[in-house]
């Protein structure tokens, strides 16, 4: 009993910190958004800037691939994986700003935290022994991929895009996520892979990946919240 | 009770015991901290307790003022080539309304100088060519704001402003001179 309520006391602590990092809805803001509006014809350089940007201060992406590439050791597989979450969202982000998918930015970033919370649920191997199944992660990741890229359409698409340039503009932005990806998840893989020389990290891991689910859980209830108490305009 | 061995798997129960300890500590956080930081609600009264509603609390649009505001008028005939800039002394987050309209285009640049810094921390808002420009402008900080107006082009144009706000003073830069311009009030 005392070990549990030591493991919840942790998980507050993660928790409060988590949300000390302030600006919650993940969206391009201040300086940012105004460039993106003013912008009309090719901008490749900002846009790179912009959707790397997105990448790395984007803490619901990260926390999704913290969880798909905890149990990952080799460089091999971690590519294998990102590449599958890269092209989903590839995919959604092209399509959803040329086609103007609309999709309420809410809702799709209360699933992208509920994806947080998938992948630390399987990483303590819940499905496979409360439910007695195991979901094929590969398409788990793919699929998710998919909501995170209509997340980053969604977020593009609040602004009033310039049709000049804009497929230029949103390619741009997305080789800008890839890059941002590929800096974050070094960073993270780096971290990882100094933490899992030492015995600590299994050890550690059941509780690691139920703060991530924690965090999960954060994310998605903040994003319901944001849609339940959004201004009626 | 609930024993996390951590050398072997964890056990369905315990896996089914720390979800369930990740979901209510998730929603503890969100109702007892998020909700009245970000959202002004308060379920719990704990955004009372440790002084959280602060944050949720809404931007006034109401902007108080301690004096009448001021109206003025000016015009200005530019030959080919002449230039001249007129600039209102606004404290920061002081409001004015302005309309300017010229027989001609100018080419203009809307921009501030912060008080006591001078020129080189000008900054520049809006600039281009055109017969004429209606807006509202708050002012980023303390200090002379308006516009250089020049005329490129071989005829000579008349500009007439009208601007209404809660400005100090106007001052006129022309020949290489600056002079302080009484402000003319706006009657009919």
């Amino acid at each position: 009993m005392k070990r549990v309520t030591t493991m919840g006391a942790k998980l507050l602590l993660l928790g409060v910190s988590l949300f000390s990092l302030h600006a919650f809805g993940h969206t391009i803001e201040g300086g940012d958004a105004s460039f993106v509006e003013a912008i009309d014809g090719p901008a490749i350089g900002p846009f790179i800037y912009l959707g790397a940007k997105h990448m790395v201060t984007g803490y619901d992406h990260l926390l999704f691939l913290l969880g798909v590439i905890f149990f990952l050791y080799r460089p091999k597989h971690v590519v294998q994986y990102v590449t599958l979450f890269a092209i989903g969202h590839s995919i959604t982000l092209l399509l959803g700003v040329l086609a103007n998918l609309q999709v309420n930015a809410y809702f799709i970033d209360a699933i992208i935290g509920l994806s947080v919370v998938y992948k630390a649920f399987e990483n303590i191997d819940g499905f496979k022994r409360v439910f007695g199944f195991e979901p094929n992660t590969k398409v788990a990741v793919f699929v998710f991929g998919l909501f995170h890229g209509l997340g980053l359409a969604t977020k593009l698409q609040e602004f009033d895009l310039s049709e000049n340039g804009l497929v230029t503009n949103i390619i741009s932005f997305n080789i800008g996520v890839e890059i941002g990806q590929i800096l974050a998840l070094s960073a993270v893989f780096l971290i990882l892979s100094v933490w899992r020389t030492s015995s600590s990290y299994l050890r550690h891991s059941f509780i690691t990946n139920t703060a991530l689910m924690t965090g999960g859980f954060l994310l998605a209830g903040f994003q319901i919240s944001a849609y339940l108490f959004q201004p009626p305009f | 009770m609930a024993e996390i061995d951590s050398n072997s798997p964890p056990s369905s129960k315990n896996i089914l015991i720390a979800s369930v300890i990740s979901l209510v500590v998730a929603l503890i956080v969100l109702f007892s901290f998020i909700l009245p930081a970000e959202f002004g609600s308060d379920p719990l009264g704990t955004g009372e307790l440790f002084g959280l509603n602060v944050l949720s609390l809404e931007e006034n649009p109401l902007e108080e003022q301690l004096v009448v505001h001021k109206t003025d008028s000016v015009e200005f005939i530019l030959g080919p080539f002449e230039s001249v800039e007129y600039k209102y002394l606004l404290d920061m987050d002081s409001s004015m309304l302005f309309s300017w309209v010229a027989d001609g285009e100018l080419y203009y640049d809307m921009h501030a100088e912060p008080a006591a810094l001078g020129e080189e921390y000008a900054e520049s808002f809006e600039q281009g060519n055109s017969n004429s420009r209606m807006g509202s402008f708050h002012a980023p900080f303390t200090g002379i704001h308006g516009w250089f107006w020049e005329n490129r082009g071989l005829s000579t144009i008349t500009l007439q402003l009208y601007s209404s706000g809660f400005y100090v003073n106007s001052t006129v830069f022309r020949d290489g001179g600056s002079y302080e311009r009484e402000l003319q009030t706006v009657t009919d």
